[in-house]
């Protein structure tokens, strides 16, 4: 049953996306997408209520025609960046689409005819916890869409060369969710591979998605640092099939623990690494900001850089003192501290966003690199609350934007009033995000006692610094946000799509039920999941912790319906050193009874933590340490004397 | 022994505001000395709030009072689990949200002043929060648990293991306590050019709760102070009361004594102490 389940979530989307390109009306494609999606919904949570109890199963799948299409897709996504890269004229991708070929040629008839894999697929706990982030946050970001790309479609209808291409963008969405299924449930390398190459690809079309120059540059900047990724892996696949003679998941992450095929894992993580979006190739998933926004809430929470992050948890056991372990720590806490510090200075909302992905993404890394039980632990909570949290707040700009015109976090003074509802989303998602009691948080905390066990101090202290600045940025844009004053009139109300709306509301009881559910989550689904992998797990992160921070979240829940806004006081005025004026405008009247304007910026401390100061050290210090952990994976085989 | 727990919590909620005042009224007499002043009786602070409570309602908005209620309750809250003996970071995180709330409450004002005391208490929290989460990883490096309840059964104080991270601790407690040079976001004292900054836009009941959230706070980071010093021997106690009052002391000379610095200053320093002190106690500590 379960494996008939995997097959559809596989082939369904795909069907889905045909139907999106098939279906040229609007109306009739908003309707397919929400049943689509709410299907693909229900199918992951039929899935998920099938396994969960399940310590995991191996299929016996072997089947010659997937085996074929699987090669067939990858020469199909060569070819597509191929033909981009001679359009556009883009000669380093086409060097690189032309090199992947190539590795994908000779391991297809050179190494993977001699290798039979026995379980292709399989689902085991960490499979299915990815598959529900998929499952359900992707068709609600796509039910998002339709009422985003309603609106897109009306502000951008009039500029020249527009032409109308939602179909393609519905189908690319659909698509992306089909390999992450993929990823989550292949055993098989090769075919893993397949999903992994296909998110890159589609995720290229969609940032390409505008055709705009600036569209087209962003998009090349991604293909070429994720083809540099997907050489890393097919080399890395090649390496293992000719040392190991294997490439199925489970039988090389075994041989992994005993320090053996150090050099391919190491290229497979430098892979995932990459795919997340780790320094020092960074830039490609803020350049992915001029897509429209329901790509970047995709990108960022359920799909593409997720698949990064899970692959580099599925190698954990691997990794630790080691190599390639290490590397992984070094690039993920690096990562974690100078994309805080950058975001710091960032006054555009999206990009702000952005830096955060990217910062918690190494986060995540760093706790896949030290492979401990306890730091697994916290890097799948990362990644669930990230995923909850992260689309939500994309979807939340996205709609904050098109309401009023701008995604500077300045232009959202006042948001509160304008917009009420919205604001509230967007501050219980901010909120999410950097402070206790809620998820993020407190998988921080759980990543800093697993860090402290681990023994590595310098990840600790770029972890504590880069935790307060991630206080700071947040804490800014989240007052904002809060700013209360005067009667502005509300812009929300019969104006924001229902799609929209329900996206919104929906990923907000999610996000809200996975904190209160915290404790249920880690002993029904993590731990079990943890102590199957490794056979042990002693917990941490003691459930009592966990209880007391559910319940404040419940405290803070109640604290807000029974006093929110239930205040009868007599209303004033603020104070502005002379008789006001105007609350919305913050006039006063001055010394010539003109009126004065009040203005206040937030900081931004761009003389301390600009991108333009931070990110050329950050690169270069990156990139060294990948060097020399690959050159002492070569000289020494990777496992390290102590 | 489990007894004990509750009734620590109990005294802090219960005995905590009243001993916050009392030093809150003993710091501003001796400041007065300090400045040749009388200055006014012990009990001054409650005679304050005490007549903030008797005050109209008013305020600029409706949300604001929500949010500093939520801050009171955290802050009290973040003691309880601290006297307790519960985990340290967990009292720490929660102290944090705490703080959060005042921000957002004085950010909802929407008002010149009290959105850059806010914005500068922002940036206060980014400069000591390193410290805060790096303490209990040196205790925990030391006595391998978090608990705050384990200084007491171990015959050595956490200040022998610790005593660099602890010279940061008085550091980090002059920002935390808002005290001269680091009383940025805003100040006991009247010669702020931000009128009262974060506070600028309290008043009454909710500036009550404010006053009453930095008595608690205050007791708070006395038991900070005093877990350094307390061990299993019974005198410890006494030693750790020693240790308190001498460092508030201390406080408030310096507080007295520094004129406000920029938050540029603030940063490098505290960013600077807190690294320096924590990685050379933390060489010690692996070599002995």
């Amino acid at each position: 049953m379960a494996l008939y389940l995997i097959g559809f979530l596989i082939g369904f989307p795909v069907v889905a996306a045909a139907l999106m390109w098939i279906a040229r009306n609007a109306k009739a494609r908003a309707w397919l997408a929400f049943i689509c999606g709410t299907v693909i919904a229900i199918a992951t949570l039929a899935l998920a209520f099938l396994e969960v109890g399940n310590a995991g199963t191996f299929y016996v799948f072997q089947n010659e025609y997937a085996d074929w299409t699987s090669f067939g897709v990858d020469m199909l996504l060569g070819l597509i960046v191929l033909v981009y890269a001679i359009k556009y004229k883009k000669p380093l991708a086409l060097v690189l689409a032309l090199v992947q070929l190539a590795g994908s040629i000779y391991f297809e008839f050179w190494i993977y005819q001699g290798i039979s894999v026995l379980y292709s697929l399989y689902i085991d706990r960490l499979s299915l916890i990815l598959a529900v982030i998929v499952g359900i946050i992707g068709p609600i970001i796509i039910i998002y869409a339709v009422g985003y790309m309603r609106d897109f479609d009306r502000h951008h209808r009039s500029e020249p060369g527009y032409k109308d291409r939602r179909h393609s963008f519905f189908a690319l969405m659909f698509i992306l969710l089909s390999a992450m299924f993929v990823v989550a449930f292949s055993n098989n390398l090769s075919w893993l591979f397949t999903g992994w190459e296909v998110t890159t690809i589609c995720s290229f079309l969609l940032i390409a998605y505008t055709k705009t120059e600036e569209a087209i540059h962003n998009a090349f900047v991604q293909i070429v640092l994720n083809l540099i990724g997907g050489i890393a892996f097919i080399g890395g696949l090649i390496l293992i099939g000719q040392d190991a003679g294997t490439i199925s998941l489970n039988e090389i992450i075994e041989l992994g623990t005993y320090g053996m095929l150090m050099l391919p894992i190491g290229l497979i993580c430098l892979s995932g690494l990459i795919k997340a979006a780790q320094m020092p190739v960074h830039r490609w998933l803020l350049g992915a900001m001029v897509a429209p926004t329901p790509t970047s809430a995709l990108l960022h929470s359920s799909t593409m850089v997720k698949a990064g992050v899970f692959l580099l948890i599925k190698l954990a056991p691997c990794l630790g003192n080691n190599a390639p372990g290490l590397m992984v720590i070094a690039i993920g806490s690096l990562t974690f501290f100078f994309c805080s510090a950058m975001a710091i200075s960032e006054s555009n909302g999206k990009r702000v966003l952005a830096y955060s992905t990217i910062s918690n993404l190494g986060l995540i890394a760093a706790c896949a690199g030290i492979g401990t039980p306890e730091a697994v632990w916290a890097a799948i909570f990362l990644m669930i609350f990230h995923a909850c949290t992260k689309g939500l707040l994309f979807m939340c700009v996205g709609t904050a934007e098109h309401h009023i015109g701008s995604r500077n976090i300045e232009a959202m003074d006042n948001i509160f009033v304008k917009m009420p509802g919205l604001a509230k989303c967007m501050a219980i998602g901010m909120m999410c995000m950097f402070i206790a009691p809620f998820g993020m948080l407190v998988s921080k905390w759980a990543t800093i006692v697993a860090i402290i066990d681990a023994g590595h101090i310098g990840a600790l202290i770029l972890i504590a610094f880069g935790s307060a600045m991630t206080f700071f940025f947040w804490a800014k844009w989240l007052g904002k946000v809060c700013a209360v004053a005067g009667r502005e009139p509300n812009i929300e109300r019969n104006r924001v799509n229902r799609s929209e709306k329900a996206a919104l509301f929906t990923s907000v009881a999610l996000m809200l039920v996975c904190c209160v559910l915290f404790p249920v989550i880690s002993g029904g689904v993590v731990t079990p999941y943890l102590v199957d992998y490794y056979g042990w797990y002693s917990m941490e992160m003691a459930t009592g912790n966990l209880v007391i921070t559910s319940s404040m979240i419940v405290i803070i829940i109640a604290f807000f319906f029974i006093f929110f806004g239930k205040s009868n006081k007599r209303k004033t005025t603020i104070y502005l050193a002379g008789v006001g004026q105007s609350l919305n405008r913050r006039t006063y009247r001055g010394s010539f009874s003109q009126p004065v304007e009040a203005t206040q910026r937030n900081w931004y401390l761009e003389g301390w933590f600009s991108a333009k100061r931070l990110n050329m050290p950050a690169i270069v210090l990156c990139t060294v340490l990948i060097v020399i952990a690959f050159g002492v994976t070569i000289w020494t085989g990777g496992v390290l004397p102590w | 022994m489990v007894m004990i727990k509750y009734i620590a919590a109990l005294a802090f909620i219960v005995l905590g505001p009243f001993i916050g005042a009392i030093v809150q009224g003993i710091d501003r007499k001796i400041t007065a000395r300090m400045q040749g002043r009388v200055g006014p009786p012990i009990l001054q602070p409650i005679y304050d709030v005490k007549k903030l409570f008797a005050k109209e309602d008013a305020t600029v908005n409706g949300v604001m009072d929500f949010y500093i209620i939520l801050a009171l309750f955290f802050a009290v809250f973040a003691g309880v689990i601290f006297f307790m003996g519960g985990n340290l970071l967990l009292a720490i995180f929660v102290l944090t949200l705490s703080t959060l709330f005042v921000i957002v409450a004085a950010y909802s004002a929407r008002s010149p002043y009290s959105d850059l005391g806010a914005e500068r208490e922002a940036l206060q929290v980014m400069c000591y929060e390193p410290f805060m989460v790096l303490m209990p990883v040196a205790m925990f490096l030391v006595y391998g648990s978090f608990e705050v309840a384990t200084t007491v059964d171990i015959a050595m104080p956490l200040i022998v293991y610790m005593p660099l991270i602890f010279i940061s601790l008085i550091f980090i407690l002059t920002i935390k306590l808002r005290k001269s040079p680091f009383d940025l976001s805003t100040s006991h004292h009247a010669h702020q050019e931000l009128v009262k900054g974060m506070t600028t836009e309290m008043s009454g009941k909710t500036f009550a709760a404010f006053e009453i959230m930095e008595w608690y706070e205050t007791v708070l980071f006395f038991g900070l102070i005093g877990m350094f010093f307390v061990s299993s021997a019974w005198w410890s106690w006494l030693v750790a009361i020693g240790a308190i009052i001498v460092c508030y002391l201390l406080e408030i000379i310096i507080d007295n004594n520094f004129a406000r610095v920029k938050w540029q200053t603030t940063l490098k320093w505290s960013w600077a102490i807190t690294l320096l002190l924590f990685v050379a106690n933390i060489a010690i500590l692996s070599f002995i």
